[in-house]
């Protein structure tokens, strides 16, 4: 049919206050009509920093517990010697437990109740060998949180005689040079 | 007769290009030269005012939404928007049920001319045009085309309403279309 029929049909005036009407119509439907994409878009930026953190936490989480697997692995070794040494830093009493996997030769060193370092300064774990003292871990600590370490026995030192820990400024030292917290034979 | 004056490719590109850049000035331009005839389609298929002004909403609407949609390479501006309040007439029409119909007769009505001071609608010239081209069919072909394009109705429908055979009714509907196509050729959209 022809395109133009349409104009076969007697015009008609719209009412005067309907342009108005159906003009503001229009653009509410076409400012809703953005507003979806724009709350679309919104939702997806949303959903993609949520998914963010998510990911970081999930990131986190899966790393405590491949750690957490570690340390039962280590705990569960028959050859696993248990150490308890207590310490007092700056007066206040606290706890070191040492778990010494002579298999594996790798250790655990779980802290509690440390007092927190001086600024500048950090507690430093050292391995007593045959050889020496061998730097262990660096443990700078600025709350008294419980802390939780594991590291491998140093190789070509000898024998693994005991531990020992001391105050160093807070990059570290080769050998202990500051005031000693505690020093064990194993 | 003389022939409506055309509006410019150039004014049309740019009428265009306004709408689909969202320019509301265009719409309103728009609204402007095509609500008289928007909404005398919806009256002339409804018959009923309130109806006729929703379908006229509607299609200001749909030609905002889809402006992106038309395609001038296959035809003017005016007959897609006559063409989205027909079809959108007649998606109210079959809502409500023909029988419901408030006018009698398509035909008796395209006899009335409207409340409008005729000289001061844009596009009244083709509005002459297309009622000349139609008068200038024979009156069995007018009929069918009325039929079918202000009501709607099929083939068949057509056939039982005008109590014609079905074949003869497509003949009409086809010989109708070519002389309406040869004497409408030359439009190119409304004159302002």
């Amino acid at each position: 049919m022809s395109d133009w029929l349409g104009m076969a049909a007697t015009p008609r005036r719209p009412r005067p206050e309907l342009k108005a009407r159906v003009l503001a119509r229009v653009y509410a439907a076409s400012r809703r009509s953005l507003a979806w994409p724009l709350a679309a878009a919104a939702l997806l930026l949303l959903g993609l920093a949520g998914g963010g953190v998510l990911w970081r936490r999930v990131t986190q989480l899966q790393s405590d517990l491949a750690a957490t697997r570690d340390t039962l692995g280590l705990l569960r070794q028959p050859g696993t010697r248990v150490v308890a040494i207590r310490v007092v830093t700056q007066g206040r009493p606290g706890e070191l437990t040492i778990f010494a996997d002579s298999v594996s030769h790798r250790w655990l060193v779980t802290c509690h109740n440390l007092t927190p370092n001086a600024p500048g300064e950090a507690y430093q774990l050292w391995f007593v060998t045959e050889r020496g003292m061998r730097t262990a871990a660096l443990m700078p600590m600025d709350q008294p949180n419980p802390m939780v370490l594991a590291f491998d026995m140093p190789q070509g030192a000898g024998k693994v005689m005991g531990m020992a820990m001391s105050v160093e400024p807070r990059e570290g030292s080769i050998e202990p040079k500051g005031p000693m917290v505690f020093h064990v034979d194993l | 007769m003389s022939r409506p004056e055309r509006l410019t490719e150039e004014e049309q590109r740019s009428l265009l290009a306004r709408l689909r850049a969202r320019e509301e000035a265009a719409l309103a331009e728009l609204y402007d030269r095509l609500s008289p005839w928007v909404l005398g389609v919806a009256h002339r298929i409804l018959g009923d005012a309130d109806e006729a002004d929703e379908v006229l909403s509607d299609v200001f609407v749909q030609v905002w939404r889809r402006i992106d949609q038309h395609d001038a390479s296959r035809g003017p501006l005016t007959p897609w928007v006559l063409s989205i309040a027909r079809n959108r007439s007649l998606d109210v029409l079959r809502r409500r049920g023909r029988w419901r119909r408030k006018v009698a007769l398509v035909e008796a009505e395209a006899k009335v001319e409207g409340d409008l001071d005729e000289a001061s609608v844009p596009g009244w010239p083709v509005h002459q045009a297309v009622h000349q081209a139609l008068a200038g069919l024979p009156e069995e072909q007018r009929r069918v085309v009325l039929l079918a394009y202000f009501e709607g109705l099929s083939h068949s429908e057509i056939a039982q309403r005008t109590g014609d055979p079905l074949g003869t009714v497509k003949t009409r509907l086809r010989l109708a279309q070519q002389k309406l196509e040869e004497s409408l050729r030359y439009l190119k959209d409304w004159t302002a």
